[in-house]
């Protein structure tokens, strides 16, 4: 693949003008022209996507414990998967950590940043917003597993400051075994999982609040809008595109949660915390049955591919 | 911004470099080879014993040993964790990174399945010529021997132990003693025990119900009613197992009744196997019914109290020999390996397992001296003795263990009746049973 050294890369994003040359140049040569500056992305993506995607999907229609030669059994695993309970109800946790880690985080998330930007940095200062934005922030930094951790002591049945503080304001007959109880362990871990996700829809909806134009607000305010028409009739058609950023990374990633899963409750008890991913997990690693394990993961990137898909289409509808 | 022409283009870019990939992916075969008999030789060792715990203590002092009667080899030991090998061993026992020795988990589910699959080595020749079977017991040497389906108790060696293991009560002398207690020789006095202390307001055991102790304590009570056939029968597939006969039931039941009469107290589902011993050592609980593998950290980190150990109240409790040595079948060091594991076998190492509190499979009985390693070496022979050793819950069926973890704490929480549950359990069994026989 030899090129004319004096091309240059095109330039991505809306047709350019051709600055200094006339139009209408060697039109496959500057087709080509960015081709090599895509190879090494190319590569990392075939090495650790689309190979490994390929070899799962393959290993799905086996039936295979990990060594010796895969059996192919055509479609039996997804077969066994769509009649498996304990699939259908790790799918139905999953829905439950998208509420969690998307549709909360982004509302509040919304709530908090309009009241950062406006109310906080006008009426009390710059600094305190950004500090408080730093704040919210901060278990984004954590890793999955400190916050796990910590979340695990807060709330251990027996020495753990959630129930300590509520036997301390009196409430004895409040305090739960918040992730030892079928009945509380799926909330549990989803107030975990609005903690840690909050400060990622906030950031992004603030950055969005200073791209929208002032005088917007101002001329709502001359008409007498409330600050709660002014969010919902200005602020949230004029970041949608933030908003759905914010929507599909959340939601992917609910759907892949495996770390938090992990650490907190292992899909317990009883399978009440129990996801796709862990349980992929579970049946890649510890009960050697990757052919079962490689169905659920091909299953869950299906959706995954699709869900993004919608979202993008939805946007770019939205742009236009 | 994503326009269909360029991702067929880039679909056709990904295709040719897969082919390039894939074509330099498979790298020649082992070059090097093993060295000479004379020459410098490695023998790369794997196990996940802590340092400080028996077996760590033990394996040490036998790399010593043999590095000084095999003055050309050197030992390269790779400390591994437990989940590490657990998770890993099929895939890198596959590949040239395997090592020539390493400590595996028994059972059907472990080392059976590898064995089946043809990455262990056969030792069932240099086992008998090195007389390993004359110091193994009938009971230990189950674990170590598989038949072709990766069934134990068959007909080849694939490991062998250097320890054993057992599930027993520790108790806390000192909380015995304010209630008036003697240690329970039998179930019912097990149980008036625990009422003795219920009275008192004080929970009677230390229990994990989101790793393995809850299920334990079911099987525990499973097997005060069941007889060797029975265990033959759900550990060995020797015959069809009923998970709603009169056993299963009593254990299911019982469980619960011990649940609701607050022996196991109901926030236990959610505490780790780590939180329950750190309790039992904190002096919180009177009892812990939990295995042999904790013996060592309870001697060194209990102060606060008194302690001891004794025997479950029955004819049999889950155990078996401990962990075992196996040779991967690439090993190109296997007289090496072999020469490792006699030194663990031998009296000296053995000795030196008992009195650093582990179970040892051939020590010298006069040689142990410390009083609490002694009680916990003759429990064993006794309960050995008996033909008391009867595995772990888990082992039938690769991944049991979540299964059963998940259906005691339904037991626990009360979310599902005992005949769920042991339908639940039912399942994957039977259905790893058909996977066998298919």
């Amino acid at each position: 693949m030899t090129l004319p050294a004096q091309t240059a890369p095109a330039p991505t994003g809306p047709a350019p003008r051709p600055a200094g040359r006339r139009a209408g140049g060697p039109r496959p040569a500057r087709r080509a022209g960015y081709l090599p500056y895509l190879v090494p992305g190319a590569l990392i993506f075939i090495a650790v996507i689309a190979i490994p995607l390929a070899v799962n999907i393959g290993i799905s229609f086996t039936r295979w414990d990990g060594v010796g030669t895969p059996d192919w059994v055509g479609i039996a695993q997804y077969r066994r998967l769509f009649a498996d309970e304990t699939f259908w109800r790790s799918s139905r946790n999953n829905l439950a950590l998208i509420l969690a880690m998307a549709v909360i985080p982004a509302f509040l998330g919304l709530l908090l940043a309009g009241a950062l930007f406006d109310v906080v940095a006008k009426r009390v200062g710059q600094r305190p917003a950004n500090a408080l934005r730093a704040a919210f922030y901060l278990p984004q930094v954590l890793p999955a597993a400190v916050a796990g951790i910590v979340w695990l002591w807060i709330l251990h049945p027996d020495y753990g400051a959630a129930n300590a503080l509520l036997r301390f304001v009196g409430l004895d007959s409040f305090t739960q075994n918040w992730l030892g109880d079928e009945s509380t362990a799926l909330l549990s871990v989803m107030g975990v999982l609005v903690w840690i996700q909050i400060g990622y829809p906030v950031v992004i909806f603030m950055a969005g609040l200073q791209r929208v134009d002032p005088e917007l607000y101002e001329s709502a305010e001359l008409d007498g809008a409330s600050w709660w028409q002014k969010l919902w009739r200005i602020t949230v058609p004029q970041i949608r595109p933030e908003i759905y950023v914010v929507m599909l990374t959340c939601t992917v990633a609910a759907l892949k949660t495996f770390d938090k899963i992990y650490v907190l409750t292992r899909g317990g008890p009883g399978g009440a915390t129990n996801v796709p991913a862990y349980f992929s997990w579970q049946n890649f690693f510890e009960r050697s049955n990757v052919s079962y394990g490689a169905a659920i993961a091909t299953v869950l990137t299906v959706i995954i591919v699709g869900l993004a898909v919608l979202f993008l289409r939805a946007q770019s509808k939205g742009e236009g | 911004m994503f326009t269909a022409g360029k991702g067929v283009r880039l679909l056709a870019v990904l295709a040719v470099a897969t082919t390039v990939l894939a074509a330099c992916s498979n790298d020649g075969d082992d070059g090097g080879g093993s060295a000479a008999n004379s020459g410098p030789r490695e023998l790369k060792l794997w196990h996940y014993e802590g340092p400080t715990s028996a077996m760590g203590v033990a394996w040490a002092e036998a790399i010593k040993e043999f590095q000084s009667s095999h003055p050309n080899v050197t030992v390269k030991f790779e400390e591994q964790s437990f989940e590490q090998i657990q998770k890993t061993a099929p895939m890198v026992l596959n590949s040239d990174d395997a090592p020539d020795l390493m400590e595996y988990n028994k059972g059907n589910a472990t080392a059976g399945l590898l064995s089946k699959q043809g990455l262990l080595t056969d030792m069932t020749e240099e086992v008998t010529k090195r007389g390993w079977d004359r110091l193994l017991s009938e009971n230990l040497q189950t674990t170590c021997k598989y038949d072709q389906r990766g069934i134990m108790g068959g007909d080849k060696w694939f490991g062998v132990p250097n320890y054993a293991e057992y599930i027993m009560v520790f108790y806390n002398k000192d909380m015995f003693a304010q209630q008036g207690l003697s240690v329970p020789t039998s179930f019912d006095q097990l149980v008036s025990a625990m009422d003795k202390f219920r009275q008192a307001g004080v929970t009677p055991l230390s229990v994990s119900g989101s790793e393995y102790a809850a299920h334990q304590i079911l099987y525990q009570l499973a097997l005060t009613k069941a007889d060797r056939g029975w265990v033959d029968r759900y550990q060995r597939y020797t015959g069809k197992v009923d998970f709603h006969d009169s056993v299963w039931t009593y254990a299911a039941n019982t469980f619960v009744e011990w649940v609701q009469k607050g022996y196991i107290d109901k926030q236990s589902t959610s505490i780790t196997a780590e939180d329950m011993g750190t309790a039992f050592i904190s002096g919180k609980f009177p009892m812990m019914i939990s295995g042999s593998w904790w013996f060592g950290r309870l001697q060194k980190e209990i102060t606060g109290f008194k302690w001891g150990s004794f025997l479950w109240p029955a004819q049999m409790s889950a155990a078996s020999g401990g962990n075992i040595w196996v040779i991967p079948q690439g090993s190109k060091n296997k007289d090496l390996a072999y020469d490792f594991i006699n030194i663990t076998m031998q009296k000296q190492n053995q000795n030196l397992l008992g009195n650093n509190g582990g179970v040892p499979v051939a020590a010298d009985p006069g040689a142990v001296t410390d009083a609490q390693s002694k009680e916990l070496i003759e429990n064993f022979n006794t309960l050995a003795g008996r033909d008391g050793l009867a595995f772990y819950p888990d082992w039938p069926a690769p991944g049991y263990y979540d299964v059963l973890v998940a259906a005691t704490q339904k037991l626990i929480n009360g979310s599902a009746s005992p005949d769920q549950v042991l339908d639940e359990i039912a399942k994957p069994y039977e259905e790893n049973l058909a996977n066998l026989g298919g």
